[in-house]
């Protein structure tokens, strides 16, 4: 009886949570598994079990197939430019140099706005006419002739990433700098002392114990880049047609706008399960890795 | 390194051009600003001819700009505020009373991470329209909560490193169960606290899929969905818009400022934690 009570007196901290977390997550969740077996439209009452023919419709649809490739490309081209800048930045921002606290800052800036404000200003910048800065400035140096940065199918992608790349590499690097300075100076004196170049450094010391901090900022930028939705919905609006459509902005079109919930669920229900497999697969890759290393 | 302490211009001067070009970005909409609709698009990147503080008045005139940051800061506040205590709550009894139940809530609470908030969507408007949270601050409040899940596993983490021996002696000076959590163990977790409400400030205050959702009403918008609006009201009106945008990003800039050191701690804190 004592000990129940005991019990009771720490377990009653845990009710706020659990009863948040049940009502916003885990109900939702399942609630979208249901929903994805039914043609419920949203204004009728009553509907019916369609079985898989939510699934089957979703590799029909333009609009979800497109969103669903274009978030799993933005999520790995946006971590793979991100990571090759943000080490090299993270080295360089190690140095002693004289300008080294305000590159710091202008380089981590970026990161605290938000994607939506960013990829707006962004927007003036690859903007297709005479203002359209970059258009200009090409213009100017080059003699290039004006390109359609957020028109081009494949433009618009790139430059997605690019914006994406330019917001986060600061935060990322900061990141790196802070593992790089738990490296002892005294790996680094031994090594030269037995011959080696600075560039042999890097490679031999650096990078290896870059290794968890590399494992931390990848989990970050894949699982970020799953939900991406503000830069290019603010950069070209998803467009040209459903080229830059991440999955949150078909949810929304499909599921929201239309009311196929049922559509929608099932397309939110296949993502989940993609997320999950990538999420399993890269925790063990990234964990081998590091067991190699060390 | 071996030229540890020699400063290099070298490393200025490589730097100097991509520093310049990461933030040209933040020149070139603040220099537009204090131009005419003419001359921003007759010369977009020179120093105004002719400095105009107009488009700020204007802005002020036209956007419930003071409202929205007010709706913002009420939002981030309280959600921030109750996301922190809910999580370090949860993680008091997963730490200190641990047995077979609490591992399994644990691993429930967990399971949150896996769960892309995508999935969730359709069936939270589906509630929140249901539970009349529509255009209610609460209502989205209520929704953030839900990101307590990360502040819970912070928390728990740091809560580890702990010693023991304090709650000890609190016991054996007559303290209860839930005495110690108030009086000795939430002072205790400042340092991670700090961590949790940078992270979740940061998410909260620039959030726009959830308001553009949840809040319809022009007066209850946050700041970011002040900007979405006015990017279709101000289409044509550049250096309207990009006053707009100067003007929310000041106080973005003030917490640049002063938190950077913290907001750094806090990164690296929690990505060690995590």
């Amino acid at each position: 009886m004592v000990k129940w009570k005991r019990h009771l007196q720490y377990q009653w901290f845990l009710l706020p949570i659990l009863l948040i977390y049940t009502v916003f997550t885990i109900f939702p969740l399942l609630k979208s598994v249901y929903l994805s077996f039914t043609n419920f439209d949203g204004y009728q009452k009553t509907y019916d079990f369609v079985g898989l023919q939510n699934y089957a419709r979703i590799f029909t649809d333009n609009a979800i197939v497109s969103g669903i490739s274009f978030t799993l490309l933005f999520a790995f081209a946006s971590t793979l430019v991100i990571t090759i800048l943000a080490i090299p930045l993270a080295i360089v921002l190690d140095r002693n140099f004289y300008t080294k606290n305000i590159h710091r800052a202008i380089f981590f800036f970026p990161s605290i706005p938000s994607g939506l404000l960013l990829a707006y200003i962004w927007g003036f910048i690859l903007a297709p006419i005479s203002s359209g800065v970059l258009n200009d400035v090409l213009h100017t140096l080059f003699g290039m002739k004006a390109q359609p940065w957020l028109s081009d199918p494949v433009l618009a992608k790139v430059s997605t990433v690019m914006v994406a790349a330019w917001a986060a590499t600061g935060w990322h690097a900061v990141l790196y700098l802070a593992f790089l300075q738990s490296i002892p100076k005294d790996y680094y004196e031994a090594a030269s002392i037995d011959g080696a170049s600075r560039l042999q450094q890097i490679r031999y010391i650096t990078l290896p114990l870059l290794a968890p901090a590399m494992t931390v900022s990848v989990m970050l930028l894949l699982t970020g880049g799953f939900k991406v939705f503000e830069i290019p919905f603010a950069l070209t609006r998803g467009g040209p047609g459903f080229e830059t459509h991440t999955i949150t902005q078909v949810i929304v079109l499909r599921g929201i706008s239309e009311t196929q919930y049922g559509l929608a669920s099932a397309m939110s229900v296949v993502f989940f399960a993609i997320v999950l497999v990538i999420a399993c697969f890269q925790v063990k890759l990234m964990q081998r890795r590091e067991e190699r290393i060390q | 390194m071996t030229n540890e302490h020699k400063r290099s211009w070298l490393l200025d001067l490589v730097m100097l051009p991509i520093g310049l070009i990461t933030f040209f970005p933040f020149y070139y909409i603040l220099i537009n600003t204090f131009k005419t609709m003419k001359e921003t698009a007759a010369s977009p990147l020179h120093l105004p001819k002719q400095w105009v503080f107009t488009n700020y008045v204007t802005v002020f005139q036209e956007t419930p700009l003071l409202r929205s940051f007010g709706n913002t800061l009420t939002i981030t506040v309280i959600s921030v505020l109750l996301m922190v205590l809910i999580g370090a709550m949860a993680a008091y009894p997963i730490v200190y009373n641990p047995g077979r139940v609490n591992r399994i809530v644990m691993l429930y609470l967990l399971a949150g991470f896996m769960i892309p908030f995508q999935t969730t969507l359709i069936p939270l408007f589906q509630l929140m329209t249901d539970l009349q949270l529509v255009d209610r601050l609460y209502g989205l409040i209520m929704l953030y909560l839900g990101g307590a899940v990360f502040v819970f596993f912070l928390m728990m983490g740091y809560m580890k490193t702990i010693p023991r021996e304090l709650s000890e002696a609190a016991i054996i000076d007559g303290c209860g169960i839930a005495g110690i959590f108030w009086r000795i163990i939430l002072p205790l977790l400042k340092p991670i606290t700090v961590t949790c409400i940078i992270f979740q400030t940061m998410w909260i205050w620039n959030d726009f899929l959830a308001p553009m959702l949840f809040l319809n009403s022009r007066s209850n918008a946050t700041l970011v969905l002040q900007i979405y609006t006015a990017k279709g009201e101000f289409s044509v009106n550049w250096p309207m818009f990009m006053t707009l945008t100067v003007i929310t990003l000041v106080p973005i800039f003030i917490f640049f400022i002063v938190m950077q050191k913290q907001i750094v701690k806090g990164i690296v804190g929690g990505a060690i934690k995590g």
